[in-house]
Order: structure tokens, then sequence, then C-alpha cells
């Protein structure tokens, strides 16, 4: 009878799929396998377009990207210390990298096996693992609703952007730089953030939405719930290769980063494909893709000439590169928890 | 069963009215941002808008190439699978013995078997975790399982009751009195009448693995990607159009196999 | 016989005590811990969530946030299980499998679909400044009006089945009966229906207040994570802080919070039978 064909037909499926399972999980994927972090926004779009096939090319091996901010890699290795953690190569951005080699969370960079380590620019090279690239910050605008660029970080406290300024949360590295950066403009320094608090609760009537994570900043954006904010360089060119109408501005107070870099996680489960993977972001050819728009990822290879909109208001040479601002991640870093629970208490709106 | 007078009777067409236009927006509401997600899927440029920019299948070509999204979707299907059957086989054995106890000891466990749907899945996901780390071991793919088991389980367990209610225990003694042993009769008499009940409640539990996001919040890790969760990180970090097509071809295949669960499991009828 | 059916129950009694009960015990161990180690007990976990008001405040207002969704559900719910009970048998089948689809649709899709229905430029605010109701677009995405419709939909299906399954159980005749003797519809809703279908109403209301509470996916992708509730919060202290007594604190806190209402809805279910015969 039909009920019992079509439910012999349901069995067998059900059968074949419970064997197909007993194929190891990863197997679907042919081959080896790693786990790479990356961040969210522009750099989990550049690696997963140029970087992924280019190391898969390379080893022939698969990777699998999670989406993690650095802090949480970071809190993801602490919780896993000990055995085997959840990702092989770990992307942070300069302050982090000083707190997981003290905690002895990744290892040493082994420059030996390192093809492309030689050719990075002096500045981005360390032992601890190569800078892949800088972050700049600037202040993001649309271009639409405000058509001369603001020169200066004063003027997102300008009465008359009441409500459509935008704020990121401290848990991203963009928040912690922009509250360092009106920190040291408003006469503070890492050991005293009172000036920056100031500024905040001065900015708070002009701010319209505080995006939680850079993807829900990027929503701001592209709904047009903000007009101006600080933003990071490198998202703000993505937003634009996706018809969203934002631009950057670096203010007359000059460009502010951080590096940012690639490191081999310890007790990784492939230690050399991970080395693998870095290298391959250090290769000129990767660099040169990521380059070019809609990521404009700043190459730290001296093979690589700088060109597109980086050169319009960042740097126009690798000189230039090392000359950008950062701040003193050392004193800065300690505080950073208490600067996250104070910005959510008092920063509400 | 009108009432007395043959004129029209405003009063009741006016509860009718509100009640069925009510229903009406609600159904809108409830399938409006499916078909929302699907036509916007379909738009030719890269940006979540509704109404589309053009329109093109672009999209899910381009998740052919998602090859992360459909390593976490074999994941996903995997241990919903696994869950589903460990589900029906445990959840089955316990409805039996729990329909045919009329103690308080059965009643206890029904309550028990079902207190995942009422806690926090959150909750019991960080307190998996922890154990598991207590244990010493970290979190596996055979531990995520045995999780979405815990907070499948009590879908089976209640459909598969209806059906033991609905047996009529006569058949039983007949069965027993025509001296079949009790796995006969279990296979020839029992397992036939509540087949669809367990049949519906497994595919829930199906789907409920599938879908799960509080408890793969804790046991899944980079390594165990599960689909769920790398849709929501990916909607939390970009504004990618291939996430709503992913959602699109979600949306169609849960019709797909809803429209099948009704036809082989008779699905609407069990969860009357 | 009795104790030899009973046995069946033992491989799934054994799973719930190992992978479910345990580490229900070990949470609240932990959250009694001064560390992750669990080396020394103390309740000051369960003193700083109380006494200060950055975390109780979200406890409250995650409850409100579920009473919200829960009453917004009982308001299209309710009219949608009384027309799908009265309906000839080939429409209930169609109604009820518009209703179950939603559930069966994955959260994330759901929740991403109000993303685009919400915001800015958006389907509602489109449709809003056209029909000319309001001139600005409205801010709906990351508040907590926009949280409390898309639990609403996303958990209706959880109101909608209780109520109708009791209303399916319910004998006619007593609405009939109502009618009959004189009372308009309005009236008979109001006296007879709706004491009726109270205990499903109640289970509806228990099932839909759980799940919003607890709806991670919602809460985050349509609040923001400004909006920070209790599931984010244990989240965040859990994985993002790696503060696992505290995380655990909250956890148990959370857990009585669901199970308090819970109790209470269940205690209405007591009391109606009573009013429901009179």
């Amino acid at each position: 009878m039909t009920n019992r064909i079509s439910r012999r037909h349901l069995l067998g499926a059900g059968a074949a799929l419970g064997a197909a399972s007993f194929l190891p999980v990863s197997g679907f994927a042919q081959g080896k396998h790693l786990v790479a972090a990356t961040f969210p926004g522009t750099w989990n779009e550049a690696h997963r377009q140029y970087l992924a096939p280019a190391f898969t090319k390379r080893t022939g091996a698969s990777v699998t990207q999670s989406i993690l901010l650095g802090n949480d890699q970071l809190s993801r290795l602490i919780a896993a210390k000990g055995g085997k953690p959840p990702f092989d190569v770990a992307l942070f951005d300069r302050p982090q990298v000083l707190d997981a080699a003290k905690q002895g969370l990744i290892a040493e960079y082994p420059v030996a096996k390192s093809a492309n380590y030689k050719d990075l620019l002096p500045e981005f090279q360390d032992k601890w693992g190569p800078c892949i690239s800088m972050q700049i910050i600037g202040i993001g605008y649309n271009p639409k609703k405000i058509k001369t660029p603001p020169k200066s970080w004063d003027a997102l406290w300008d009465p008359q952007y009441k409500g459509r300024v935008g704020l990121t949360a401290l848990n991203s590295q963009l928040g912690i730089a922009f509250l360092a950066e009106i920190n040291r403009l408003r006469g503070g320094n890492e050991g005293n953030f009172e000036p920056a608090f100031k500024a905040l609760r001065e900015l708070l009537p002009n701010v319209g939405a505080i995006g939680a994570n850079l993807g829900a900043y990027a929503t701001l954006w592209q709904q047009e719930q903000v007009d101006i904010a600080p933003y990071n360089f490198n998202f703000v060119q993505t937003l634009k290769g996706k018809d969203v109408p934002v631009e950057l501005s670096i203010p007359t107070t000059g460009p502010v980063g951080w590096t940012t870099s690639m490191h081999v996680v310890v007790n990784a489960a492939e230690p050399d494909l991970a080395v693998q993977y870095i290298d391959t972001h250090l290769d000129p050819v990767v660099q040169s893709a990521m380059l070019k728009p809609p990521y404009d990822v700043i190459p730290t290879n001296s093979k690589v000439k700088l060109e597109g909109a980086i050169t319009n208001s960042i740097a126009k040479s690798h000189a230039d590169l090392a000359k950008i601002r950062s701040f003193e991640w050392e004193k800065l870093n300690p505080q950073r928890g208490a600067l996250i629970e104070r910005f959510n208490r008092e920063i509400k709106l | 069963m009108q009432s007395q007078n043959s004129i029209i009777d405003w009063e009741a067409m006016s509860l009718r009215f509100v009640f069925t236009a009510l229903t009406a927006i609600a159904v809108v509401f409830l399938i409006g941002p499916s078909l929302i997600v699907i036509l916007t899927s379909l738009t030719a440029s890269q940006s979540l808008k509704f109404p589309p920019d053009g329109l093109s299948l672009r999209w899910y070509v381009a998740l052919l190439n998602a090859d992360q999204m459909q390593q976490a979707a074999w994941t996903s299907l995997v241990v919903a699978f696994w869950a589903a059957v460990l589900s029906a086989v445990l959840g089955t054995a316990a409805a039996l013995a729990i329909s045919r106890s009329n103690s308080t000891a059965g009643r206890a466990f029904d309550m028990l078997f079902m207190s995942p749907l009422l806690l926090p899945a959150l909750a019991f996901g960080f307190a998996a975790l922890v154990f598991i780390y207590q244990l010493g071991l970290r979190p596996s793919i055979p531990f995520l399982v045995l999780g979405h088991v815990v907070v499948c389980v009590p879908f089976v367990l209640r459909t598969t009751l209806a059906a033991l209610t609905q047996l009529d225990p006569a058949l039983l003694d007949a069965s027993a009195s025509l001296g079949a042993s009790r796995w006969m009769t279990f296979r020839r008499v029992i397992l036939p009448l509540i087949g669809r009940g367990v049949g519906a409640g497994s595919f829930l539990a199906f789907m409920a693995s599938f879908d799960n996001v509080p408890v793969s919040l804790f046991l899944a890790d980079e390594r165990t990607e599960v689909l769920p969760i790398h849709l929501w990180q990916q909607i939390e970090t970009n504004l990618d159009v291939r996430t709503a097509a992913a959602s699109g071809l979600i949306v169609i295949l849960t019709l797909l196999l809803m429209l099948l669960a009704e036809r082989f499991a008779g699905l609407t009828r069990q969860m009357r | 016989m009795q104790s030899g059916d009973l046995k069946l129950v033992l491989p799934l009694a054994a799973l719930f005590a190992v992978f479910f009960i345990a580490p229900l015990c070990v949470l609240v161990v932990m959250s009694l811990s001064t560390d992750a180690e669990m080396h020394r007990l103390t309740v000051a976990h369960y003193v700083k969530f109380f006494t200060d008001a950055f975390n109780y405040s979200i406890l409250w207002n995650t409850i409100v946030l579920g009473v919200k969704a829960t009453l917004l559900c009982l308001l299209f719910g309710y009219p949608i299980a009384w027309v799908c009970s009265r309906a000839k048998s080939r429409w209930q089948a169609v109604l009820l499998f518009l209703v179950i689809l939603p559930i069966m649709t994955s959260v994330v899709v759901r929740t991403f679909s109000w993303i685009v229905i919400l915001g800015r430029q958006g389907v509602l605010n489109q449709i809003a400044m056209g029909l000319g109701l309001t001139s600005e677009p409205l801010r709906l995405l990351f508040t907590e009006f926009g949280v409390v419709i898309v639990l609403a939909q996303v958990q209706m299906p959880l109101m909608v089945l209780p109520i109708l399954t009791v209303m399916s159980k319910t004998d006619p005749n007593l609405a009939d009966a109502s009618r009959a003797l004189g009372a308009g519809e309005w009236r008979t809703l109001w006296k007879v229906t709706l004491p009726l279908s109270l205990p499903g109403v109640i289970a509806g209301c228990i099932l839909t207040y759980s799940a919003s509470v607890t709806a991670f996916v919602t809460q985050t992708l349509i609040g923001g994570a400004r909006l920070v509730y209790m599931p984010l919060h244990i989240y965040q202290q859990a994985i993002g802080a790696n503060n696992w007594p505290f995380a655990a604190a909250i956890s148990i806190i959370f857990m009585f919070a669901v199970l308090i209402v819970v109790y209470l809805l269940n205690l209405l279910t007591q009391v109606t039978p009573a009013a429901a015969k009179s």
C-alpha cells in the first residue's frame, strides 16, 4: 500500500543519511582543515574572497574562518587553555598581542618557515607574529547629507547633528581608539580617562544610535540612521562598494591607527598549516589584491606599491605608514575591562 | 445556531468581523516576513532592500561557493539527524512506560522530561558546558548531539503520548491473549498505530535541533560550526545578501519538508 | 506489570540524570563559587547581581519584555485560534499549516527578515510614510518596541496551538446554548468561550513567555545588543568575560525568574475551572 512504500522510502533515505554521517563531520571537505579567526566586516569578506582561495591553492587544505572580535578571541583562548584551542590562527590588534603573549596563548612566529616575512617593512615585523595590515580611524560621514568633509573630531559635537551621530561600543578596537584619541585631544592620557568620558557625556544629546558591534554599525549606515560617526577606513571602503553613502575624512589632527597581526596559537591542531596561512597573507600578490577597492587593506609587504584611496588621505609612501600615530597600549590594556564597564553604564541612550 | 431573528445580526457580525480581521492581519504578520526575505534575496544588487533592485538568482548561485556555510549546514544536518533518532528511540520507550504507569513516578518522569521546554535552554547549554569542563573534557559533536536530545525529546514525548492515549487497550489484551510476546506486540500492533505520532514528533525534534541556537551557542565551537549560529554571526557582522539567499533556501526547504510531513505523518492532525 | 513497564523509562532517565540534572547541579555549585575551579563557596555573585542597578535592571527589562510580547501574541493569537476552531476542516488544516510553518522555519531566518522590514527604509516605514502616517521614518530597529513586535510574530504559534487544542475539545453546544438563551456574540465570548478556553490561554501564555524571555537570537539581532537582556548578559559573562561563576549565578536567577512566572500563571488554572463551572 502507498503508506508502507512511502515509509520504506523514508526509512531508506534516513538510513542513507545515517550511513553518510559515519563519515567524519568535517569529511565534507577533503584533506586537512584549518580553523582561523577573522574580524567582522571588511576583514572576513577580504579573507573569504582572497585569503581562503589562495591558501587552499597553495596547500590543498580547507579553512574555516570564524568571525570573532579580538577580545572574544582572547577570552576563548583563555577558557581553552591547557587543551586544544578552538582555532589555530589568531587575528589580533596590537593591544591583544601583548595580552596574549603574556598569558602564553600564542607561539613565537617561526620566521624560518615563512618565506614572505623578510619582505615586510621593518615596523611590521614582530617575533610574536607579523603585522598583516594597519587600521586607521577617521570621521565617517554621509556625503549626501554633509556636503563638506568634517575636518575635526569636534564636528561630532556640533549641535546641527543632534540625533544623527553614531557611536560604537567599546568592545571593538574602533571604540577604544576613538575614546583614546578624544581623551588625548581633551588633555587626558593613558592614566586618566576623565576628559574622554566627560566629552562623551556632552556628546550624548547628539548621539542617535550606539552600534553594539561593527556589523550593527554597518546596518546603521545602510539604513541611514546616522550621518556622522567615528569609523574605520577599511570598513568605509567596503560599505562604499555596497552602494552605501559613506565617506571617510581624516581630521587635521592626523590619522590614528594601530597594527593588526596574525599569530599561531599554542597547541594548535595544525601548526604548519597555520604558518602557511599567515605567510599567504604576507604574499605580495594577496596583499595587492586586498589593496584594491572595496577592501583597501593597507599592505605591509615592501614589494606592494601603495595606491588607491589610501594615498588620498592616509599615506603616500611606506615612510608615511611608519609615521601614523598610535597609543601606548601597554598602559591602556589593563584598564580595558573597567573602561568597557564604565562606558556601558554611563553612556546610554 | 443563528440568533433568533432573521434580520442582520450586527452583533454577531461585528465579532466575526473583528476576529477575522485580526486573524487576517496575524496571518500576514506570520507569513509576510518569510516571503519578504525570499523576494529580497532575489535582488540583482549588493544591498538588502525591499523591494529589491532588479531580480536575479546570482546570490543563490553564490551559495554554491559558500564552502563554510555548506560545511555548517552539513554539520547541522548530521547533528539533527542523530538528535532526532535518539529522541525518537528514547522518547518512544519513555512514552510507553509513562502511558502505562498510573503511579506518581510516571507523572514525575513526564514532568522531568518536559522541563527542558520551560527552563531557559541557554542556562542548560551553559550548564552543560561547565559540566563537560569539570569532567576534564571539551565540547565535541557527541556532546552537542546529547545536548540537543535533551531539548528535543519533549516533542517526541508529547506526540507519542498523545498517540498512545488513543490506543485501545483491548488491542493489547487481544494481542497478548493470542500469545504474542511483548516485543511482537510492540512491533506489530503498537508501532504501526502510533507510527504517525512518533513520526511527527521526530520531525519536530529534527527541526528543533537543526534550528537550535541556545544549546549550540555553548556546545558548538569554531571547529564544529552549526548553521544557525553561522548565519547569526554573518547577520551580526555583515550586510551580505548571501545570508538572505541562504534564508530563502531554508524557508523553501522547510515548506517542502512540512508538506511531506503533512502528507505522510499528518502533522497538523497530530498537533490539534 | 507497572514496575516492569517503568523500566523502559530508564534509558532516557539515565540520559537526563547525567546530562540534565547533573549539569544543573554543577551550575548551582559554580554560581556559589569564588572562581571557575570551584575552590571556595560564596554568595557574592548573587549579592552583586541584586545590589547592582545595572544587573537587576536587565532582569526587570527581560521580564517586562516577556510580558509585553506575550500580551501582543495573545491579542492576535486568540482570534486565530477562534477562527481556526470554527473553520471547516479543509480551511482548518490550511490555517494550522500557516501557523506552524513559521515555527518550523529557522528563528535566525525569521528574525533576519524583520531586519529588512523594520529598517529606516524598510517595508514598514515605506508603507507608513506612503500612507502619510508619519513624515519621519520611525525608529523601530534596535528599540524595545521592535523586539516586542518580532518576538510576538516569532512565538505566535506557541500561543495559538494550546488555545486551539482546548477550543477544539470544548463542547460547541455550550456556546450555542448561551446564544439560544439570548446572549449576544460578544457576551457569549466573554462569559462562555473565554473562561472555557482559559486553560489553553494560560498554557499558551506560559509557552510564549518562556520562549520570549530566552529568545537570544531575536533579542540580539533586533535589540542590537545595546539592549542587553538576560540571555545576552549570560553569554557575555560566560564567553566574553570568562566569568563563569557570575554567569552561573545569572543563569540560576534567570531560571527562577522564568519558573516563578510560570508557577504564577499555573496558579490561574487552579482558580479558573471553578469560575468556568459557575
